[in-house]
């Protein structure tokens, strides 16, 4: 069920009157209300679609024992209005789903001790803030490699959105995936502004292709660019979703989110009352992400890639090992040792061999 | 095809729908109302287009459904501060955040259907001259569409009688309603006029621009449009100026991130909204006070009987 905004509100008056008539009956008769706040349209076909989705699981599998709430396209100023809406319609359980979520709620979750909040793609964690997150960098570092084998002018062009620590660790871990084929590979970013605006998304993809780059990676929801990519005859990768009908004979693979299991397991936990801050980071072993089936590759680059795809997911292969160096030439680390979570979580540097700048 | 000519090319397909917006809102804000409500019929357009175009398998027929479907909104608009007078501000704002909602059902069954977006004219001869052949003359229907429609509107306003008279309507209405003109009548046709052509630029983007529907996905591009009718002084060919300045800052400011030039892109994509700013505290001191807008924009008119 989805529900607008409005509807949400005329919701307000009719729980105040079911909490009149008493909390003390709610374990036993009363669904857990699940509330989720999504940063896009659901149907964005990429981030947001996958975050609904995962709540579509979440109620098959647990039925009659959840009920849940969302609200789409919430910019980051509407938050606290809309978590606090939530809370009020009975929501014990809320998602923010959006690293532009993650601040608002820090400030958010203290306010509200009796809701647990999930912030996908945070930080740190409070007595009643999970953050939880897939390894995405493990995708990108399989892009980069097919991007060094499928590139002819040796030019990445980088969709991105916002220069925050997860979009800057996979700008660098594309490169290192191409580089590990070809030393020589450049990338070219160009930054959205917005995690969702088709328009400009495509307008940057055409910008990239023009400037000569003929891959395309996006950190950005929509399909616009591999469509772009599509119609200028050069490849591209599908964001959080499988978005291969989208370009048949330009897509390569497309980075696939799994939320349901995990959301599943956070709505038993509240239930059965385990419920403890956690921070899962989920790589490809984990389920909780996959790689769509490549597409217009040769049987040896599609070997290749699941070679490089397997090994990351066995953990033989990271892609955070020394020696790191950065665009001004200091070091971060040297050979042999590797980058822990946290230093991959606050990355705010690009890698030396990396031309492109960050907006201030 | 050299990087300045791919340039241009982005730049004439990302300014048509803005300049499809402006030069219909031009007319309504020339007839003497203010319709805020443009980015609200703009994705009426869209969602509506690729519907009818999915529907019927034709993109000629969804492209009327958007005029038809921008027309809707602007009809209900017009009976609200038409009819009943309401405040223009007010009821613009609300038809924005009307046709927000509601295209968003129209598009609901439509979410994730791909659809071959609609091709290029190639203007035979023409498009062969050296650069600006391929610029100018192998372009989608839309774009040749869109200058022809600057060229009508400067031809109405100020070569017709009835360009002269809906302007009338604009400066001043008592008056022109004395003179005998059907002053309601007459804003309710450029009112219809704002929603066909907001419409138009809202198949633009669903049917030609990026092909398939998501809901918001004119990203406010229709206050640009307004923007674009007050730093084009309510004059057509500026507007065409504005649209092609505003749709080339966008793509530059993408070209030179590409290129890695350190340009705050925050301050590149403020930049629309601060020209017209200037521009208007420029027309301001030029005119000593008085504003280029026409005199009654966004007065409810009631006749006295």
């Amino acid at each position: 069920m989805s529900i607008t905004r409005r509807q949400l509100i005329q919701g307000v008056g009719a729980f105040a009157g079911a909490a009149a008539l008493g909390q003390n009956a709610y374990s036993q008769t009363n669904p857990l209300n699940v509330g989720f706040v999504l940063i896009g349209p659901v149907g964005d076909f990429g981030w947001s679609t996958m975050h609904d989705r995962g709540r579509r699981r979440m109620e098959e599998v647990l039925g009659p024992a959840v009920r849940s709430t969302q609200v789409e396209s919430v910019a980051p100023p509407d938050f606290d209005r809309v978590v606090n809406q939530l809370a009020r319609n009975g929501a014990r359980l809320i998602f923010t789903t959006s690293f532009s979520y993650f601040q608002p709620t820090v400030r958010v979750a203290p306010t509200l001790p009796n809701v647990f909040f999930e912030n996908a793609t945070g930080t740190s964690t409070l007595p009643n803030l999970s953050i939880y997150n897939s390894r995405f960098y493990e995708g990108r570092y399989v892009q980069g490699v097919i991007a060094a084998r499928k590139s002819r002018s040796k030019q990445i062009g980088y969709i991105a959105s916002f220069p925050v620590p997860e979009v800057i660790h996979a700008i660098n871990t594309v490169m290192r995936g191409a580089w590990s084929v070809d030393p020589n590979m450049k990338i070219r970013v160009v930054w959205a502004g917005a995690w969702f605006n088709p328009g400009r998304e495509a307008e940057a993809a055409r910008a990239l292709v023009d400037q000569g780059c003929d891959v395309l990676c996006q950190h950005t929801d929509s399909p616009a660019p591999l469509q772009v990519a599509q119609e200028r005859r050069v490849f591209g990768f599908g964001q959080a979703s499988d978005m291969t009908r989208f370009a048949p004979s330009a897509h390569l693979t497309s980075s696939v989110n799994n939320w349901g299991d995990y959301y599943v397991s956070r709505a038993r936990a509240v239930i059965d009352g385990s419920w403890k801050p956690g921070d899962v980071w989920g790589g490809l072993n984990s389920g909780m992400f996959s790689l769509a089936p490549f597409t217009n590759m040769s049987p040896e680059e599609v070997a290749e890639a699941t070679r490089i795809r397997d090994a990351l997911a066995a953990g033989t292969l990271h892609p955070f090992e020394g020696p790191i160096v950065r665009q001004d030439g200091t070091t971060v680390i040297p050979a042999g040792q590797r980058l822990n979570d946290d230093q991959i979580r606050s990355q705010n540097y690009f890698y030396r061999g990396i031309d492109a700048t960050m907006p201030s | 095809m050299t990087i300045a000519e791919a340039i241009l090319l982005t730049v004439i397909t990302a300014a048509t729908p803005l300049l499809l917006a402006a030069i219909g809102e031009l007319v309504v804000e020339r007839s003497g109302v203010l319709n805020l409500g443009v980015e609200g019929m703009m994705i009426m357009g869209a969602a509506t287009g690729i519907a009818v175009a999915i529907l019927t398998g034709s993109s000629a027929l969804g492209v009327l459904g958007a005029i038809a479907a921008g027309m809707a909104l602007a009809a209900l608009f017009a009976v609200m501060t038409l009819g009943l007078a309401v405040n223009q501000v007010a009821s613009g704002l609300a038809l924005t955040i009307f046709g927000l909602g509601l295209s968003g059902v129209v598009g609901a069954r439509f979410v994730g259907v791909q659809r071959e977006g609609i091709g290029k004219i190639d203007i035979p001869v023409l498009s062969d001259i050296p650069f600006l052949g391929r610029v100018l003359f192998e372009q989608d229907p839309f774009v040749y569409l869109s200058v022809l429609l600057v060229g009508g509107v400067w031809w109405f306003l100020n070569r017709t009688k009835a360009g002269l008279v809906l302007r009338a309507c604009g400066e001043n209405h008592t008056s022109a309603h004395a003179l005998g003109y059907p002053v309601l009548r007459i804003r309710l046709v450029a009112i219809l006029f704002g929603g066909a052509c907001a419409g138009l630029a809202g198949a633009y983007l669903s049917l030609v621009y990026t092909p398939f529907w998501t809901s918001g996905m004119t990203a406010g591009r229709g206050w640009i449009a307004l923007a674009i009718v007050v730093f084009a002084s309510w004059l057509p060919w500026r507007a065409a100026l504005g649209a092609y300045l505003f749709g080339g800052l966008t793509i530059l400011q993408l070209h030179a991130q590409g290129f890695g030039v350190p340009v705050p892109s925050q301050l590149l994509a403020a930049l629309p909204y601060l020209l017209t700013i200037v521009v208007l505290v420029l027309i301001m001191r030029v005119r000593q006070g008085s504003t280029a807008g026409p005199a009654s924009l966004g007065v409810p008119f009631v006749p006295d009987r």
